[in-house]
């Protein structure tokens, strides 16, 4: 369950009586936190990042990590038939909001969205479990995965190909989950 | 060029790191020894005897650790008063005043995991296989070579560096990472070195600036005795703070990948610090 509580005092109108108004302002909010965490999932879904990793093997290196060299895939050492996505986004889809209780202004809630450290302890490199291939892209990834694969015959199968590409391959640091759950931290706390 | 803030963060790492292990972990062995005579085509003034060890403690602070200061030459005891140099890094004595031929032994604490700083990726250093134990380690009746880097071995890199705006008045956050490759030849030791590291989480060390490192040229300690605890006490208020570690091993579906049989695991520190960078 995320655990990132965001605590947040929706005002009623302050003259009227909010027992009576609670239903509205719930709904609102219901409706408000709604329409955030869908346009959370949907740019984490169309961020580069996301967009080559769910590509696959085969995709172009659209991301620019890695200097248009290959493809993220390969370089972090997935297995072809792998979703690394997947985690992160069942984490954000479990994002919810929980209404704590009625004030003599309005109805207080609070709503839970993944930490950052909990979608990089959701997030194993393929070759070594202890570290995150999501705290990777921002903060640096090595090229190992793409060489173990290499000596595994090409486990992501886009390996063998782009191997000449990826060999020579930097990778760039790029801001992706931090980034994405500071925004919407802010966002949610405007409701 | 002028010391630079990556100068001391490298610095106050490797010996905070050094010291920590050693402290937390007990990762040495005291232990006596042969000095056998050897040559250095980098040192041709001094006669060279090399035990058949690599990096000695130099730290005293470490309870227990039996510090090297010098060495018997055929039953006598010679110090640093006798112009003996004592290489902690390479697990040498040198001197010019002793006969090349002598018989000499001493007794030291050897590191469980010798320590580099390198420059080197982490494909580089385990792909490559340039890092494998011999099954002999440590030689009996051999000298290890000068410089070569022997594993058990830990090889620290700094990685990344990012400056976030932090406070008014050009404060800044620097956010480090700095990466460690352990390579054990057991897994005992491997699992030891990783859980002391996932432990400091949290923990703090000292500035030390790059000219506080207490190893000369030739491997020995400036002004004997070196007491890191002593060191970072004397060295001001200035902290480096460990924010997060990650702690993993190489799969053993990806070790069956490599040819030599070394238990391979990694340390990421994300390290922060306050500063004014552009003051």
């Amino acid at each position: 369950m995320p655990d990132n509580n965001i605590p947040i005092i929706k005002r009623g109108v302050r003259s009227a009586a909010p027992r009576i108004l609670s239903p509205e302002l719930r709904n609102e909010t219901s409706r408000a936190f709604l329409s955030i965490k869908n346009q959370m999932v949907a740019e984490f879904l169309g961020h580069p990042i996301t967009v080559e990793i769910m590509a696959g093997p085969d995709a172009p290196n659209i991301s620019g990590t890695l200097g248009g060299r290959g493809n993220l895939f390969s370089f972090i050492g997935f297995e072809e038939g792998d979703d690394p996505i997947k985690p992160i986004l069942d984490l954000l889809y479990s994002s919810f909001v929980q209404f704590n209780g009625i004030t003599p202004t309005g109805i207080v809630s609070s709503v839970f969205i993944p930490t950052a450290d909990e979608i990089f302890n959701e997030t194993p490199m393929p070759w070594a479990t202890g570290r995150s291939w999501t705290f990777g892209i921002e903060r640096g990834i090595s090229g190992l995965g793409w060489y173990l694969n290499q000596s595994g015959a090409g486990r992501s199968g886009g390996g063998l190909q782009a191997s000449q590409q990826i060999a020579a391959a930097k990778f760039k640091n790029t801001q992706y989950i931090s980034a994405l759950l500071n925004k919407y931290t802010k966002l949610f706390q405007s409701l | 060029m002028r010391e630079q803030f990556q100068h001391s963060l490298i610095t106050s790492f490797s010996l905070w790191f050094d010291h920590y292990l050693l402290d937390k972990g007990d990762a040495y062995y005291n232990t006596t020894g042969t000095f056998h005579p050897a040559t250095d085509a980098r040192l041709t003034s001094h006669n060279i005897f090399a035990s058949p060890y690599k990096q000695f403690v130099s730290d005293s602070s470490i309870t227990g650790a039996n510090i090297c200061s010098g060495a018997y030459v055929t039953g006598v005891f010679k110090g640093r008063s006798d112009g003996v140099i004592v290489d902690f890094e390479n697990g040498r004595i040198l001197s010019t005043g002793i006969a090349s031929g002598s018989a000499m032994t001493g007794s030291f604490a050897v590191k469980d995991f010798n320590i580099y700083f390198v420059n080197e990726t982490e494909e580089d250093l385990i792909v490559e296989n340039k890092y494998t134990p011999t099954s002999d380690f440590p030689s009996a009746n051999a000298a290890i070579t000068p410089y070569d880097m022997t594993v058990p071995a830990i090889f620290i890199s700094s990685e990344t560096m990012q400056n976030d705006p932090f406070a008014f008045g050009g404060q800044d956050k620097t956010r480090t990472l700095v990466k460690a490759v352990i390579m054990s030849d057991d897994v005992y030791k491997l699992d030891g070195v990783l859980s002391i590291f996932s432990d400091a989480r949290n923990e703090a060390f000292k500035i030390l600036p790059f000219i506080s490192h207490p190893i000369n040229e030739y491997g020995d300690i400036k002004s004997p005795p070196y007491n890191y605890t002593s060191l970072a006490d004397a060295s001001g208020n200035g902290l480096f703070y460990i924010d997060r570690v990650f702690a993993s091993k190489l799969s053993d579906k990806s070790k069956k990948l490599l040819p030599n049989n070394v238990f391979i695991g990694f340390l990421d520190f994300d390290i922060y610090t306050h500063r004014f960078p552009r003051l």
